[in-house]
């Protein structure tokens, strides 16, 4: 444990990817002999942990002791496995580099000058840097699987609907699910079936679904257009076009004509759903209070106002906006209609093929602060994930290649509850390149 | 955006923005409005919109008390109260 600790401390001075660690703390909640006896994880800042803070990144939550367990945490720790901390995160899950966290930094493991992606950013960082073997995250629109390709490591975003919420802060309930950073295909296969499954408790969750055909023929793959991709992401995604190839998959181009559409709809559809969920942070029942409110209506504008960063305010702006009566047919109703048509693509493509690969975000790890792509850059570039969170469906980054000592990844979708069809490309991949680890890392230790 | 809409919009989501936020969050709000425009180009005629993927039907459950026991863990969270009593500024 003594090891642990130093090696965990080593890497946090560099890396910073937890908002609180102490690997003791629950380590009694766990069962002694399930089949992840033992095995650490790290637990986004935005799913319940009791005994932890839950701060969601934000100011407004700085404080809060959260006094119960979410139900995805609680299946991982019957089987044994211990969680260790809690990982920073973008506020609310707002942001594609965890560089909107209001409470701390979170670097690259391969390189600290640049982001870890998010809004997943710590649950990436702290797997691919060897602190734990997997760490839970969300993933509202690639939260989940961008953080994974910037940092080397798998990222899954299962099906809609197949792990519970319960315990999950919600942001934008009809998009977001927890999911998985993994070292390996094995271990996010393993925590994903432990973990899923109907919850009484979120009546979301679904009946778990899938075919039986669990192996691969046919691969669609997203065809790219000039400047679409970063030079790096481009070669990346030419080498797994290969391999894939190599295996024996039959491979064939295909497009996703709405794609330049699932970017507005996902922005609108997001903001709304995030308008209404954070009503609630009101400095009311929990979280930030401005004392010196002397109405209820200046306690809640004067505490969101002081409670709330930027990202957070564009959001509940944008999302307050598109709600307005007058203004719903043009956004947030157009916004479910191309959502329809995203789903109409999807299926069109999965009558033909077993699976879908497309890239993961346009470009590898960026620079810290906007210099290197703006916050609406950003946003744009988040087309090629999203559209799985429209759609409901699964999806799985893989480590692809490493570019300029940047990892990058790729990543495969495929029908609702197909999680099996994706590990299994996925495992077949791994073989040809296993996941990279930085300088520094080490698996000397035991927790 | 100008920022007349956009301090109507802070008041029902009930944020209080100082005049260099508003400065701010006016171009930033107008920018991804601008993007939201881009929708305009989307064939949908004749599409249902969709508000979720997989589930077919509203699920309820029974009108009964549940076993969370967390009341009380919860109220020890409130900023300010009494006895088990929440307590906010004077409404009128």
């Amino acid at each position: 444990m003594k090891k642990y600790r130093e090696y965990v401390e080593k890497w946090e001075r560099k890396i910073g990817s937890f908002l609180q660690f102490d690997p003791e703390k629950t380590k009694g909640d766990s069962n002694p002999d399930g089949v992840l006896k033992g095995i650490p994880f790290g637990v986004k800042d935005n799913i319940a942990l009791k005994g932890f803070d839950m701060t969601c990144g934000s100011k407004i939550l700085e404080n809060f002791n959260c006094p119960y367990t979410a139900t995805a945490v609680e299946q991982l720790q019957k089987a044994g496995a211990v969680a260790v901390g809690k990982m920073n995160m973008d506020e609310f899950g707002m942001g594609s580099s965890t560089d909107n966290s209001a409470l701390a930094e979170t670097n690259n493991p391969w390189d600290t000058s640049r982001v870890a992606g998010g809004s997943s950013g710590g649950s990436a960082a702290a797997v691919a840097a060897g602190l734990v073997p997997f760490a839970l995250g969300s993933d509202t629109g690639g939260s989940v699987r961008q953080p994974a390709s910037f940092c080397g490591v798998y990222g899954l975003k299962p099906t809609y609907g197949t792990v519970s919420r319960y315990g999950l802060t919600a942001y934008a309930s009809s998009l977001e699910t927890i999911g998985i950073c993994g070292e390996s295909t094995a271990i996010t296969r393993n925590v994903f079936n432990i973990m899923r499954g109907v919850d009484v408790m979120d009546n979301t969750t679904v009946d778990y679904k899938p075919s039986g055909k669990d192996d691969t023929q046919t691969i669609a793959v997203l065809k790219i257009g000039d400047g679409d991709l970063s030079e790096e992401v481009l070669n990346s995604y030419k080498v797994s076009i290969g391999r894939i190839k190599d295996l024996g998959y039959i491979v064939s181009e295909v497009e996703l004509p709405t794609l330049k559409f699932v970017v507005p709809a996902y922005y609108v559809i997001a903001t709304a759903e995030a308008s209404a969920n954070l009503a609630r942070f009101n400095g009311i029942r929990y979280g930030l209070a401005e004392k010196s409110a002397e109405t209820p209506s200046d306690l809640m504008q004067m505490s969101r106002n002081a409670g709330f960063g930027d990202e957070v305010k564009l959001r509940i702006l944008l999302g307050t906006y598109v709600l307005r009566s007058g203004f719903q047919d043009q956004y947030y109703h157009r916004a479910q209609k191309i959502r329809t048509a995203i789903l109409g693509d999807f299926n069109r493509i999965f009558e033909e093929a077993d699976a879908l690969m497309l890239p993961v975000f346009p470009t590898a790890a960026f620079h810290h602060g906007s210099s290197d792509l703006t916050q609406l850059q950003q946003k744009a570039a988040d087309l090629y994930t999203c559209s799985a969170n429209l759609a409901g469906l699964p999806a799985l980054a893989v480590p692809s290649t490493i570019e300029n000592g940047l990892p990058v990844g790729v990543q495969f979708t495929a029908p609702a509850f197909e999680e099996e069809r994706l590990f299994r490309i996925s495992e077949k991949l791994e073989e040809i390149f296993p996941a990279q680890k930085p300088e520094g890392f080490s698996k000397e230790w035991k927790a | 955006m100008d920022k007349g809409e956009l301090i109507k919009t802070a008041t029902l989501a009930k944020l209080k923005l100082d005049e260099k936020e508003v400065e701010k969050l006016a171009l930033e709000v107008s920018a991804m409005l601008e993007n939201f425009s881009l929708m305009m180009e989307a064939d949908i005629d004749g599409l249902e919109p969709t508000t979720q993927t997989l589930q077919q039907e509203n699920r309820t459950r029974s009108d009964s008390p549940g076993s969370s026991n967390l009341s009380n863990d919860l109220l020890e969270r409130v900023p300010e109260r009494e006895d088990r009593f929440i307590v906010i500024p004077n409404v009128i």
